[in-house]
């Protein structure tokens, strides 16, 4: 498969995906129907459940996979291992806690942009940390352990809020950004966190050929012209960006930029270049399907993507781990 | 005619320590020059320093008119196509892929879809590759890879070549095949800089032969002028026996001195 035929499968299965999210719920609508209110037809009640519910839900879980998933791919090209990614090292956690303090102090009321930006800071605040402690320490292994010793830190500092949260409102709110959902959200949501988004995905787009030639090591890309400095800081700044925003939309969900690269890879002859772009789409994707599940599920209480998405990925993360120890990947 | 590649006078400390001191080396176009020393003589370090991925504690580097250090990162490598010891590479990418990384500083973009590059095919082809040039890197032998990674500088087609142990863990054969490539890439007209552990086949290979201790340069010439038991000893600490046989140098290591 060459890599155009693979991303405009992706785009097309992702687009199909949508529009099947759009159908299915606690009232089916017909293809007719969705397509009707998407056309700005069809009766009132449609028009309501397809673009103020279905069809935002839908996006954001898109919109938050691809943010994971080239997060995900580009933090390993960098690292230079396929188990970085912005749920593991900490990144999401710290993300999450940018919004749990916004949260516990009430700051939303002052204004909707603070959500994003707290949390983007938390998740800034991570890749520069994990970079500065990725060119101190060498050992890859040792990174990952850094990574979830800061997230199991973001993890006691949220702990904290919600121990002293003011009052069950805000508890709920702060659980809620933990086990990470797409549920509820509007097109203002998606519009607060997208012009973030989208400056991150170009700041990654933009470090593609570096990626690539660090598969050689550091030194030896640096010998063949890549300038160090400038792509550690493309994917510090891009990947903070990028999975800030998609935090700020869902809450922390993980893993989905580990499993997503990881089949992406094969495909693409393992070149981190052209790994990027595939596993944005494959990560919504995922992403899509997923909620899509979570939507239809029988369960009583409401199933959160999160924990769908890490119930998945953890299993995948195990196993991509022994593979890696055992020298085969 | 390329200009020469010219170290004077070269210092470079790490934490406060003097790892190189003083050392001055020159790399005409169309020379192999087999930089020699024992372990933690400042070999590698050199080479960082002159190419000025370490800042230098003192001295000057020239390449024509110009400071390899002052350049960009791109800039210096279509100059100086440098090879560092070998690392395990982090993907399994296509051969063609990691010899179009030398092509980095160019412009190159990898895969199936980017432009036919004639340096990568050449590359491939001198190298004799060119039937592994699908095959995933990380499936090839020691030996193979090696030659993959001297195809990579060769295909930056720089003027000057340098390359940190591009022999070590190789059997003789392809020992002899790498050191062939870079004395084929001399004999082109580039200026190749080798760091090797192996004194016979520098000196069977290399034009000049510079002998590194203790951070310092402490010989610097062909191998008839400066390959001598008394210079063995004084560089790595042993006893060894240097003969010469239709040509041909043999060093022999008899014990610690």
């Amino acid at each position: 498969m060459t890599g155009r035929g693979l991303l405009w499968g992706l785009a097309a299965a992702s687009a199909a995906a949508v529009v099947a999210a759009c159908l299915i719920g606690s009232i089916p609508l017909g293809l007719g129907r969705v397509a009707a209110a998407l056309a700005g037809g069809g009766s009132p009640g449609d028009q309501i459940v397809v673009w103020e519910i279905r069809l935002p839900r839908a996006l954001a879980a898109f919109a938050v996979g691809a943010a994971l998933g080239a997060s995900g791919a580009a933090m390993q090209g960098l690292l230079r291992n396929p188990l970085a990614e912005p749920g593991v090292l900490g990144v999401s956690a710290s993300a999450s806690l940018g919004a749990t303090f916004v949260i516990y102090y009430g700051l939303v009321e002052v204004g909707g942009f603070l959500m994003p930006v707290a949390a983007i800071t938390g998740a800034l605040a991570a890749t520069a940390f994990l970079t500065i402690a990725a060119v101190r320490v060498g050992s890859m292994v040792t990174l990952i352990l850094v990574g979830i010793g800061l997230s199991s830190f973001a993890g006691a500092m949220m702990s904290l809020l919600m121990n002293f949260a003011p009052n069950p409102f805000s508890l709920a709110d702060m659980l809620s950004w933990t086990l990470g959902t797409v549920a509820n959200r509007s097109f203002a949501d998606l519009a607060l966190a997208a012009p973030f988004g989208i400056a991150g995905l170009a700041l990654l787009a933009l470090s593609r050929r570096s990626l690539s030639a660090l598969t050689l090591g550091e030194e030896a890309a640096a010998g063949v012209g890549v300038d160090l400095p400038r792509v550690r800081r493309l994917v510090v700044v891009g990947a903070g960006l990028a999975t800030g925003a998609a935090v700020s939309v869902a809450g922390a969900i993980g893993f989905v930029g580990i499993v997503a690269p990881h089949l992406v890879r094969p495909l693409v002859d393992h070149d981190p270049a052209r790994t990027l772009a595939p596993s944005a789409l494959l990560a919504g994707l995922i992403l899509v399907l997923a909620d899509i599940g979570v939507r239809i599920a029988p369960t009583s209480a409401e199933l959160r993507l999160g924990v769908v998405a890490a119930i998945i990925g953890a299993p995948v993360f195990v196993w991509i781990a022994a593979r890696r120890s055992m020298g085969v990947a | 005619m390329l200009p020469d590649l010219t170290a004077s006078g070269v210092s470079v400390a790490l934490d406060g320590r003097t790892i190189v001191d003083h050392a001055s080396l020159r790399v005409g176009s169309g020379e192999l020059v087999a930089l020699l020393g024992a372990n933690g003589a400042g070999k590698t370090t050199l080479l960082r320093g002159v190419l000025g991925l370490l800042p230098r504690a003192g001295g000057s580097v020239l390449m024509g008119d110009c400071d390899p250090a002052r350049l960009s990162s791109s800039e210096r490598a279509r100059r100086i196509a440098y090879l560092p010891q070998i690392r395990p590479l982090a993907w399994p990418i296509r051969v063609r892929d990691l010899v179009a990384l030398g092509r980095f500083a160019h412009g190159a973009a990898l895969g199936p879809r980017s432009p036919l590059d004639d340096a990568v095919e050449h590359a491939l082809t001198v190298c004799d590759l060119a039937r592994f040039a699908t095959r995933a890197a990380t499936t090839l032998s020691g030996g193979e890879l090696a030659r993959v990674h001297v195809a990579r500088a060769i295909a930056a087609e720089a003027p000057f070549l340098m390359a940190d142990e591009p022999t070590a863990a190789l059997d003789p054969l392809h020992q002899h095949q790498v050191m062939g490539l870079l004395r084929a890439s001399a004999d082109a007209g580039h200026g190749v800089l080798v760091v090797t552990h192996d004194i016979g086949l520098a000196a069977q290979f290399a034009d000049r032969l510079a002998w590194m201790a203790a951070g310092r340069i402490v010989a610097d010439g062909t191998p008839e002028a400066t390959l001598t038991a008394d210079r063995v000893t004084q560089v790595y600490g042993v006893r060894a026996a240097v003969r010469r046989i239709d040509g041909d140098w043999s060093v022999t290591v008899t014990g610690a001195a």
